[in-house]
């Protein structure tokens, strides 16, 4: 009896048991560590929005300061508008 | 958006071999020179047959990466740092709202305090 119980047992641990663990802790380990889809899109919508508005802002700052030199000297608004910046850097 | 952008992919357009040092590289953000010395030191260090394996089996179970999946070089940037640490990355974003919200404040503040100037002189002037 003992002689057949014994690998049935062995065959049971190591094929059903083991890989239950496994994948029960990469499931985990996934919802934990992760984000959702869902997550990943509005992550990408909200950074989009934060710099379409980043560049007109930009954009509005550059006017101000060329309409007004002595807000230029308090607090220099930058040359060139973001894009470009963006494209020297990338070069 | 058809492709995600958290994925592991393999990158055949900068491939050497397959590609999988490459896309290692392009998921974490570091350089794929390194990666590749990495790969060889560790594969000459001892682990001979399981690096090679690991990286078959990487190439065969990963999807080639989608041409134009980025559009730019910062926005690679920005979602290395999602897979990093997307925590991070989304105090990153907040903190640029907030940083917008603080500019057009002083826009604001600035162009109705010239209205008030205008408004004074028109005063002075009655």
């Amino acid at each position: 009896m003992e002689d057949v119980l014994v690998p049935i047992m062995v065959c049971a641990m190591l094929f059903v048991a083991m890989p239950w663990i496994i994948l029960h802790y990469i499931t985990r380990w996934k919802q934990q560590s992760g984000i959702t889809n869902a997550d990943e899109n509005l992550l990408e919508e909200l950074y989009e929005v934060a710099r379409r508005l980043d560049d007109r802002l930009h954009t509005i700052e550059r006017i101000m300061a060329a309409e007004t030199p002595e807000l230029e000297a308090r607090r220099p608004a930058p040359e060139l508008p973001r894009a470009d910046i963006r494209k020297i850097r990338e070069r | 958006m058809s492709e995600s952008r958290t994925k592991f992919y393999v990158n055949k357009q900068n491939k050497k071999w397959l590609g999988v040092c490459a896309g290692i590289a392009d998921y974490m953000g570091w350089d794929v020179t390194l990666v590749r010395v990495g790969m060889v030191v560790i594969t000459i260090a001892g682990a001979f047959p399981w690096s090679l394996i690991a990286y078959l089996a990487t190439n065969w179970v990963a999807k080639e990466r989608p041409y134009g999946l980025y559009s730019d070089r910062e926005e690679e940037q920005f979602w290395q740092g999602v897979r990093r640490s997307p925590a991070r990355t989304t105090r990153e974003v907040r903190g640029k709202l907030r940083d917008i919200d603080r500019r057009l404040a002083d826009v604001e503040l600035h162009y109705t305090s010239r209205n008030r100037a205008l408004a004074d002189e028109i005063d002075s002037l009655r």
